[in-house]
């Protein structure tokens, strides 16, 4: 893990200041004169060599010190840890969505298969996962906030300022964010529900005359959603580079945003700072998603 | 489990209830007076003597003040300045300071801040070189009053004092000099204006509120000058960089202005009742900056005015900016309306006349090679505007090779002069003429010759508005002759507001004197 995480460290470093461009004329404007960014960028550090850099970096890294941002003029962990919230909020509300929409409606999907409300929800869900999220977004700003004034159209303050009440802002972008993987999850739940029905244990238990929902929720389902938690896995890592879009639509404060606005303002520190903890973030999910298979099937063993 | 299970539902309906509660709760943040601004990004430091960001000096000039301003004709009138002399000939200017005058510290301003502000523009400030270079001295004749001292005359002076951006904002003494080259620290923006700051949440606000000891100046509110009062407790700058996300959060209620609106909405908005249309009266314009120090075009004039001879600009203007009621194909460099409105050379500006233009070039020794146009997505408008170009180029023969960058690497390739032929960008309206780039010899462009070099110093070296004109139109006859730039025409952006807001700037944002209904 310790390794990945260098690896990462090293690459991120690499790319970032191998992509041209400047911060030093991000922060001057226009008109700076050369001797004017030269004088900046000697004062900030970023004329030393790469490695010199790299080597700063790092060591203050591992003693848990980001770096300032070179925008912000502010320390990079604080910036993180300001978006950190709203894209967590983000993604957990996203994710109860997820759970919400897409296990059951694909159970019924799978119980009813082939009838005219399977076909409905299958072609729905083939519908959602194909519409673009920004698009999504767009119209549920426009009926929900813009026309019916229920929700807020953008932003969000902190819970720590307004309390929970403050989650109403998150509920239009995680909506959006969550129809296209409620879609993915919806579609996954079915097939895989198809697959487990079709095994001799199954079969068994409903010779043996068990109740049909019994035979559904004991036997198919908790085997079908071994397949449908590794998927939760990868969802949940995946929402936090779609997320980029939702964030900048609802112009939200999180991390999805800030690294973008980041890459194009070239603020080397914030950037590298972001994707570490995107990286310790995919590491500690892929560990959950195995805790979670030993619990769902007891003969996965963990080494 | 049934208990438990009515228990969980009563929970999530009262969560539910609550949400909605609070969202009636959020209301009076509001009504207590915070004016909530969609910005286009977030600003770099605030520092508006170093940084010339947009961003930067619209929240900046709400808490920092220069010793004149401009009005709405963009005349510059005083502002922490009271009066002026000036003596031996226009070369020593005398200002005096207007008294009890008080920084957002407590801290009088005397004539101490605004020597120390000076003389730290002139040496880092964006655009202090343009006045400072030839000061012999500047110093504090009096508690209220300073002395500068020319080695030749200048007849920008005022209206390089008058502009916040990258200007001279007048910070207290020991700020200033501590600064020095660096920007000012977020704890140090120390002004004097009629909000000052408060807090600065990265990625979320900028947020400024009103300044108990603000007093306004008797003279009636007019463009940037006369009375500031701030009618608000707070303005809120929150970064809002979807133009979609800022339009329906104005109609929603969530935002009390939006700025910078894109073209195609225009008709749409002019007509919807949620919100008001704000159309700036100061144009911004595109520029096409040709490379005078190397390459193909270096000095080769007869190819350059072959390029411009193949252009319809106005084509070029209406993909980039929509509605014709933003956009005006004008050839003289500064708008109809002011002092320095000019027909000289003008012939040149969009002849469209491909059969012409290929004669040009072909006279110019011109055989097909690619000219390189370097241009960034970030501003649609540069990108559709050299899309056209480069279209119409293609009718008269000339090979143009774009090559599209993100603005980042664009402002870093341009410092490069082997790497681009042609490369896009635009240009604010100013009031005089001194502060546009292309005059500036190192700005990327470096258009230094011997004709514009005497130009140059008689528009700057003389205080004597009619012959500075004449000049003018000389330099601008010189423009469409050398063609270092080529100005695609007037576009007025627009920004949109809550129909409630009464007393809106036509000249920019700026809150001072804006209520609510």
């Amino acid at each position: 893990m310790l390794l990945t995480l260098w690896a990462a460290s090293v690459i991120i470093f690499a790319f970032i200041h191998l992509i041209p461009g400047d911060p030093i004329y991000v922060l001057l404007g226009d008109t700076a004169t050369p001797d004017q960014a030269e004088r900046l960028r000697r004062e900030m550090g970023l004329d030393d060599p790469i490695v010199v850099q790299y080597i700063r970096w790092a060591g203050h890294a591992l003693a848990g010190d980001l770096g300032q941002s070179i925008f912000f003029q502010a320390p990079v962990t604080s910036v993180i840890a300001d978006g950190a919230e709203t894209s967590i909020l983000l993604a957990t509300l996203t994710m109860i969505w997820v759970v919400l929409i897409g296990v059951p409606i694909g159970v019924i999907a799978a119980v009813r298969q082939g009838t005219w409300l399977d076909q409905t929800l299958s072609g729905g869900a083939m519908l959602m996962a194909s519409v673009p999220t920004f698009w999504v977004g767009l119209y549920l700003i426009l009926i929900f906030a813009a026309t019916l004034g229920w929700l807020p159209s953008s932003g969000y303050p902190s819970i720590f300022e307004g309390g929970l009440g403050n989650l109403r802002y998150l509920i239009l972008p995680s909506l959006t964010l969550a129809a296209p993987n409620a879609a993915l999850i919806l579609r996954l739940t079915r097939a895989s529900m198809l697959d487990v029905a079709r095994e001799d244990y199954v079969r068994t238990a409903r010779a043996k005359g068990i109740r049909p929902w019994q035979v559904v929720y004991k036997h198919i389902l908790r085997n079908a959603l071994l397949t449908v938690v590794s998927a939760f896995g990868f969802t949940f890592a995946a929402l936090l580079s779609e997320a980029v879009v939702t964030e900048t639509v609802f112009a939200l404060p999180g991390i999805g945003r800030l690294v973008v606005q980041s890459i194009l303002r070239r603020d080397y520190p914030v950037i590298q700072g972001i994707i570490l903890v995107i990286v310790v973030i995919y590491l500690v999910i892929n560990l959950i998603v195995d805790l979670t298979y030993r619990y769902l099937d007891p003969r996965v063993e963990l080494k | 489990m049934k208990f438990r299970s009515r228990h969980l539902a009563h929970g999530a309906a009262a969560f539910i209830t609550a949400l909605f509660l609070n969202a009636q709760a959020q209301v009076p943040a509001h009504a207590a007076g915070v004016l909530r601004e969609a910005t286009i990004g977030e600003p770099p430091p605030l520092d508006v003597m170093v940084t010339t960001a947009d961003v930067a000096t619209v929240i900046g000039r709400h808490m920092f003040e220069t010793l004149y301003a401009w009005d709405s004709t963009y005349k510059s009138q005083p502002m922490l300045a009271d009066s002026e002399r000036i003596e031996d000939g226009g070369k020593t200017i005398v200002i005096k300071l207007r008294e009890g005058v008080q920084f957002h510290n407590g801290k009088e301003m005397t004539a101490k801040d605004v020597v120390a502000s000076m003389q730290r523009w002139g040496k880092f400030g964006s655009r202090g070189k343009l006045l400072m270079a030839s000061a012999t001295s500047v110093e504090a004749t009096g508690k209220y009053e300073v002395t500068l001292k020319l080695s030749a005359p200048n007849g920008a002076w005022k209206n390089l004092l008058s502009d916040v951006n990258g200007g001279l904002a007048i910070y207290p003494e020991e700020i200033a000099a501590k600064a020095a080259g660096q920007p000012i620290e977020q704890k140090d923006y120390i002004g004097t204006g009629p909000y000052k700051f408060k807090e600065w949440r990265p990625n979320r606000y900028v947020e400024v509120e009103k300044f108990a000891g603000y007093k306004p100046r008797k003279e009636k509110s007019d463009g940037f000058a006369g009375a500031r009062v701030a009618n608000y407790d707070a303005i809120r700058f929150i970064p809002v960089p979807d133009v979609g996300t800022r339009v329906s959060g104005v109609q929603a209620g969530d935002y009390d202005y939006a700025e910078m609106i894109s073209g195609d909405l225009y008709d749409t908005l002019s007509k919807d009742k949620s919100v008001q249309v704000q159309r700036t009266n100061a144009p911004i314009f595109g520029l096409f900056f040709m490379n005078s120090k190397e390459g193909i075009l270096k000095d080769n004039y007869k190819l350059r005015r072959a390029i411009q001879t193949a252009l319809d600009k106005s084509q070029a203007l209406r993909v980039s900016f929509g509605s014709k009621d933003l956009w005006s194909a004008e050839g003289s460099i500064v708008p109809k309306g002011t002092p320095w409105y000019s027909t000289a050379g003008i012939d040149g500006y969009s002849p469209h006349d491909a059969k012409k233009a290929k004669e040009l070039a072909k006279e110019a020794g011109y055989t097909g090679q690619p000219i390189r146009l370097l241009v960034s997505t970030n501003y649609q408008a540069h990108y559709d505007q050299a899309a056209v170009f480069t279209r119409q180029l293609a009718d008269a023969g000339i090979n143009v090779q774009m090559n599209v960058v993100d603005w980042a690497t664009l402002i870093k390739m341009r410092g490069q002069p082997e790497q681009w032929d042609i490369f896009v960008t635009h240009h604010s309206f100013f009031p005089d003429p001194i502060l546009f780039t292309f005059l500036n010899a190192s700005y990327p462009g470096w258009w230094d010759t011997a004709e514009i070099k005497a130009l140059r110093a008689e528009l700057v070296n003389s205080s004597d508005q009619a012959a500075r004109k004449a000049t003018w139109d000389k330099i601008q006859a010189l423009i469409y002759e050398q063609v270092p730039v080529m100005k695609v025409g007037d576009a007025y952006t627009y920004d949109i507001a809550s129909p409630k807001l009464k007393g809106l700037n036509p000249n920019g944002p700026a809150f001072w004197n804006v209520s609510t209904k």
